[in-house]
């Protein structure tokens, strides 16, 4: 179960993040910005829209996976820290700006991943210890 | 409008939040079936479309609030589906809501806040 959930939100994370990503890239690709034509076949000829869009459905099909076996309030909650990889891509990839406020936001969403790994460890206890009870 | 900004909020709420359950329900489905025949059940499930089609409407109505407020304040209303969806996995799937589960999720919706005003 708990790797089931690792793989899981792992690939989740990697798949959305490869996603952003991708969106950035293309976006950047088929500048200038200008809503004619040219722009709609300047992000279809570049390698990243498909990128973006493979990842969209590797994303979804994670997402449908893990939602046989998760509650989905705190999954969605924990799907949220594609903010924090993204955050890093950004500051690595296209050198965007890091400020304090973001830094603690990102501490916080980390904190709150792990206060939501301890509640699922308490309730896979408690389960065991009553077997009839489902595990959600 | 202000009221059309908050009825721009809670639609792109609903929406998330029904995609959400939608996605769920079609996810643990009694009919599915192991390995390639999930993912064809998955097809024919109601719940999933519903769930795509909630998600699209949804994605307009955020767009609409975007050109109306700027992305920092947007972001501070939109992790509010953080919250909805929980309640709504609590009375619909009885997840249960312990405070672990609780305090978990109101770092992260804090967290998701702050990311968007920084």
């Amino acid at each position: 179960m708990k790797r089931f959930y690792l793989i899981g939100f792992a690939l989740l994370l990697f798949f959305d993040t490869m996603g952003q990503t991708g969106f950035k890239f293309s976006a950047l690709n088929a500048q200038p910005l200008d809503y004619s034509i040219e722009w709609v076949l300047r992000i279809l000829t570049n390698k990243w829209i498909y990128i973006t869009t493979l990842s969209y459905m590797g994303a979804f099909f994670t997402w449908m996976v893990l939602l046989k076996k998760v509650p989905v309030g705190p999954a969605f909650a924990a799907s949220r820290t594609q903010i924090v990889t993204v955050m890093l891509v950004s500051v690595y990839i296209f050198n965007e700006q890091l400020t304090v406020t973001r830094c603690l936001g990102a501490l916080l969403i980390i904190a709150g991943i792990i206060f939501l790994a301890f509640a699922e460890k308490k309730l896979n206890k408690r389960s065991v210890k009553q077997p009839d009870e489902s595990i959600q | 409008m202000t009221l059309l900004i908050f009825c721009l909020w809670l639609g792109n709420i609903c929406c998330d939040t029904i995609g959400q359950i939608s996605f769920k329900c079609a996810a643990i489905s009694p009919k599915n079936r192991e390995n390639w025949r999930y993912w064809l059940d998955l097809l024919c499930n109601y719940w999933l479309w519903l769930g795509v089609l909630s998600y699209g409407v949804g994605f307009l109505l955020w767009i609409a609030f975007l050109t109306l407020l700027p992305l920092s304040q947007a972001i501070l209303l939109g992790s509010a589906n953080i919250i909805a969806v929980m309640i709504m996995g609590r009375f619909i799937f009885k997840e249960q809501l312990t405070p672990f589960r609780i305090i978990g999720v109101s770092l992260i919706t804090a967290g998701v806040i702050l990311v968007g005003i920084g």
